[in-house]
């Protein structure tokens, strides 16, 4: 150290000093008492072997490394969306930090949420009085103009009855009998946060439409579903929309409140569906949404309201933007401008542009059911192959709708489908059977950097790379977003795999 | 342009080994060939690009470029010519003129001290120093100058005069040509010549395609001596008057170079191609059979035979299993400098349909080899512009398209496949193995599933059903003497 007095180092050299690797390396020797390098390096090999993938998907009871989070999360997400509202989940405090932080880091944003702060005490007693003043508290604190419960584990194990604590908590509470606070029971022990993405979605259209007698009249409600990407994504369906020259109820918009401005100001809330729009949502002719496993309860309740219901699978690519655009046209009666014809031509253009760098590529896919299932249908338009699709919250139903449309283009028909498999499982398939690119999200980088995959981060959470979020993946501009990425990393690595110096440099091209 | 240049080019562009300039009357040889720019119209590029694209595939030497930034800033390192070793190729050296050294005169001054920073930071082989149109126009003497730092340092400093505005890429290739052989060829003695030495001219070793053919040559015991230059060394250029046997691959481009070589050291010289399977196993057995000629041992033929039977039925069997992928498929070839006949008929045995083939640069005979296997004439045309050729491919007259880079995007916007066989490409096609991979990319370029996408209409139009467009064959399209695709 005596040669960099003075110099701050990052820990990203500090631990590479001769005075931090002696130090690591004596405990290590001295203290640890590890197996020897070679048995360590064999193992680390074997878990890399077919006979180690055998017994890794057999595996039942224990989740390593899961590619999905809690339905609270979810809750959260679909709260943030509504105007004023705050998130009020009713357990553990613990719990919200982890929601609060998960959002904050993939959005680079504030994320506000509050708990009941529930201790040992409530869970043997019963959360009422933590609900009571948890409620006022945040009245008083945080002024909204909504509060969305939602649960954690622990008060749906005790069974708190929400419904009734609610009601009692208004009172003693002493709210104003204007703030709407509606709620969902989102267990997490059950679902993922889809799920309680769905929940609380239908939880809040339940609120608001109790007592409204329903009055159909021409117009449509969209709700978007979870999606990391839904700043850009939002914003790009009204900007589709305004394209067509119509509108409708975004139910859960969170383009501003997870994008806002740095100018001095904070803002708690910002932007999402107001209270009218909610309450006029119910007259719509139809939802829609763009995420059919992120709003199976919401449709439901939208049906039994009289709607009709369409749902998709996540407007990523090109046929899936067709589906799109020619939704929102029929919904809105309106035909499709010329201009998105010419946004669709550009983006055929770039995938005709590619194509020779793209055709064969295979791929390994995780995420949310909705995702993946648009992601291996984007991949097989530009000629890729998906050879792995895992979605650790897909259900059977989901692998048959995967196997069904894999089964459709003989890009797909290589391709295995493993719903409820985690990342582990994947790090089993991707060693044994390796892809050219991996699409997930940030926890990929340690499948990257066991198998040597290369990873494209296009789903949420993506904490390591920054403001991804902020450029759409949905319609034609968003595939093209898509496909310069994942071409990105294909020339990335063509080139690292070409530019060792007089070894493999013949290859190192500046034109591609 | 000085009075030397002067006569260079009218040198050059009388070239008495093109049947094509031959058959002029006198007072239009010195003309050249198709290298009279019309403004306004969309041209290719200049001489100065056309030289350094010839002698930038000598990897060892440095090349600088003098002149403004513009010349070397805006194309240094564009060609996919592989080196198997030194990169300084790759490395822009320019002495980036600036207006004060234009107004003052400083270029000369400003040239030399460029060459010492290169010799002294590099230690090249040798330098190559090209003027381009202002250095010309301010009337720098580059040879002088040359001359000057070839004596200071020690090495060969070699000036290569083919400023941009003296005529074409082609004519630029050319004088690259003579600059090699006033300048380079025969300084070098070669330290064990032997009777199986050959030189490969017009071949640039793009995207690696020197090497798919070397390996054979190299099992036959046949040396490449001086590569011209693909993957060249500069030692190996200047030892290239000791080879028995000139095979030129690109006629157009270093004609004048392999006549050259026989004028000046008696060294026969072929026209021979590496593309497709019949051209490859041709250009190996004229090779052995010159090189027999020459004094090679006779057994040589033996092998070459037994080489090219092993070889030709390797491919076929690698090529067998893309036939039901690319059967029936419809071919329009667009190339630049190299024959096609053979190509053509590699893709017919596959199952192929050829619908159309530029013969631009082919000669009287291989017209005839194409008739031949075409069946007729009506097939073969000379230049295609761009609005004809579009014209072509959206009538959906063929499934692909095989060009070079620039029409490319004629090909895209009539939505149709496209594989690039020409300078910017990025797979190799020469050899036997070249073949299989180009046939391996017209498969991948064709059953990409994007084309549905590119050319359905949207689904919201009427008629979207993305049904196989058929249609007759190629329709009889007027030929434009606009030259839009370069070699």
């Amino acid at each position: 150290m005596s040669d960099n007095e003075g110099k701050v180092r990052d820990h990203t050299t500090l631990f590479q000093e001769p005075e931090y690797e002696a130090m690591l390396e004596s405990k290590r020797v001295n203290y640890e008492c590890g197996h020897p390098d070679d048995m360590v390096r064999d193992i680390a090999d074997w878990t890399k072997s077919w006979d180690y993938r055998e017994k890794n998907l057999a595996r039942k009871s224990l989740t390593v490394n899961p590619a999905k989070a809690c339905q609270p999360l979810g809750a959260v997400f679909a709260a943030a969306g509504y105007q004023g509202a705050m998130s009020f989940v009713h357990g553990s405090q613990g719990c919200v930090a982890y929601y609060r932080s998960h959002l904050s880091r993939h959005f680079k944003e504030p994320v506000s949420a509050v708990s009941s702060s529930m201790t040992e005490d409530a869970a043997v007693f019963g959360g009422l009085n933590n609900l009571v003043e948890g409620l006022a508290n945040t009245k008083a604190l945080y002024d909204p103009e909504m509060i969305a419960v939602s649960t954690t584990c622990m008060a749906e194990v005790i069974g708190d009855d929400l419904n009734s604590f609610i009601e009692q908590a208004r009172t003693k509470a002493g709210l104003d009998p204007t703030m709407a606070v509606p709620y969902a029971h989102t267990p997490a022990f059950n679902g993922s946060h889809i799920d309680g993405y769905d929940n609380m979605q239908k939880g809040i259209l339940e609120h608001f439409w109790e007592e409204l007698e329903r009055a159909p009249r021409p117009g449509f409600n969209i709700v978007p579903g979870f999606d990391g990407f839904a700043v850009a994504n939002i914003r790009e369906l009204r900007r589709l929309m305004g394209e067509m020259g119509i509108d409708a109820t975004i139910l859960s918009d969170v383009s501003d409140v997870y994008d806002t401005p740095s100018d001095g100001e904070f803002r708690m809330y910002a932007g999402g569906t107001t209270r009218d729009e909610v309450k006029g949502a119910l007259h719509a002719e139809t939802t829609l949404s763009l995420q059919d496993y992120c709003s199976r309860k919401t449709l439901e309740f939208c049906r039994a309201r009289g709607q009709e219901t369409r749902a998709m699978h996540y407007p990523m690519g090109v046929a899936a933007t067709d589906e799109l655009v020619m939704t929102l046209a029929e919904l809105g009666g309106v035909a499709v401008p010329e201009t998105l014809r010419l946004e669709r031509g550009r983006l055929v253009d770039a995938l005709a542009d590619s194509q020779s760098w793209l055709h064969g590529k295979t791929y390994a896919i995780y995420g949310d059911p909705d995702f993946v299932y648009a992601m291996a249908r984007f991949v097989m338009e530009t000629g890729g192959e998906p050879r792995h699709c895992v979605a650790t919250n897909g259900n059977k139903a989901w692998g048959k709708k995967m196997r069904a449309l894999l089964d459709g283009s003989p890009f797909g028909k290589d391709c295995q489908v493993w719903p409820g498999k985690d990342l582990w499982a994947l790090r089993s398939l991707l060693a044994t059977e390796p892809t050219d690119l991996l699409i997930g999200n940030s926890h990929g980088k340690y499948l990257e950097r066991d198998t040597g995959v290369p990873l494209v981060r296009l789903t949420f959470p993506i904490f390591d790379r920054h403001h991804h979020h902020r450029f759409p993946t949905w319609g034609y501009q968003g595939a093209l977003n898509v496909l310069v990425k994942i071409l990105d990393k294909i020339f990335d690595r063509l080139d690292a795999d070409t530019g060792t110096l007089g070894e493999t440099d013949v290859s190192f091209d500046l034109t591609r | 342009m000085s009075e030397r240049l002067k006569a260079q080019v009218r040198d050059v562009l009388d070239e008495p080994a093109c049947a094509t300039n031959r058959a002029k009357a006198p007072g239009e040889r010195t003309k050249g060939c198709g290298n009279s720019l019309v403004p306004g119209a969309a041209a290719g590029g200049c001489a100065f690009d056309g030289a350094k694209i010839a002698l930038q595939p000598i990897v060892d030497a440095a090349h600088l470029v003098h002149g403004p930034l513009a010349c070397e800033g805006n194309s240094w390192d564009n060609r996919g010519s592989a080196s198997s070793g030194p990169e300084l190729y790759r490395t822009s050296f320019t002495t980036d003129l600036g207006e004060l050294d234009v107004v003052m005169g400083h270029g000369e001054r400003k040239l030399y001290r460029a060459i010492r920073a290169v010799v002294e930071t590099h230690r090249p082989p040798a330098v190559f120093v090209y003027s381009t149109c202002v250095s010309a126009l301010v009337g720098d003497d580059l040879a002088a100058v040359c001359e000057a730092a070839a004596e200071r340092h020690g090495l060969p400093v070699i000036p290569v005069d083919a400023p941009g505005f003296v005529g074409s890429k082609n004519l630029g290739n050319k004088l690259a040509g003579e600059t090699l052989l006033d300048h380079v060829i025969g300084t070098v003695e070669p330290a064990d010549p032997s009777p199986l030495d050959v030189n490969i001219v017009g071949e640039f070793n793009v995207a690696g395609e020197l090497w798919q053919v070397k390996p054979l040559l190299d099992r036959l015991g046949i040396r490449i001596l001086g590569s011209i230059s693909g993957d060249a060394r500069y030692r190996q250029v200047a030892m290239a008057h000791r080879a028995q046997v000139t095979m030129l691959v690109c006629a157009k481009a270093l004609t004048n170079l392999a006549r050259g070589l026989e004028e000046r050291w008696g060294i026969p010289w072929f026209e021979g191609s590496f593309y497709g399977i019949e051209d490859t196993s041709a250009a190996i057995r004229t090779l052995a059979a010159m090189l027999v000629e020459r004094g090679a041992p006779a057994d040589l033929l033996d092998r070459a035979e037994a080489l090219i039977a092993e070889e030709e039925a390797r491919t076929w069997a690698a090529l067998a299993p893309f036939r039901p992928r690319v059967e029936g498929k419809r071919v329009l070839l667009y190339t630049g400098g190299h024959k096609t006949w053979s190509v053509v008929a590699a893709l017919q045995e596959l199952g192929m349909e050829v619908v159309g083939t530029s013969v631009r640069k082919s000669t009287e005979g291989d017209k005839d080899r194409i008739k031949a296997i075409m069946g007729d004439d009506t097939h073969m045309f000379e230049n295609m512009a761009p609005k004809d050729m579009y014209a072509a491919l959206k009538a959906a007259d063929a499934d692909v398209l095989m060009s070079g880079g620039r029409s490319r995007f004629v090909a895209l916007k009539a939505k149709t496949p496209w594989v690039d066989v020409n300078q910017e490409k990025h797979e190799a096609y020469a050899g036997y193995a070249g073949m299989v991979e180009l046939v391996r990319h017209i498969d991948r370029a064709v059953n990409n599933p994007m084309w549905v996408d590119v050319r359905a209409p949207a689904p919201w139009d009427d008629g979207y059903a993305p049904a196989a467009a058929t249609a007759p064959g190629l329709r009889v399209v007027n030929s434009d003497a606009t030259d839009f695709e370069d070699c």
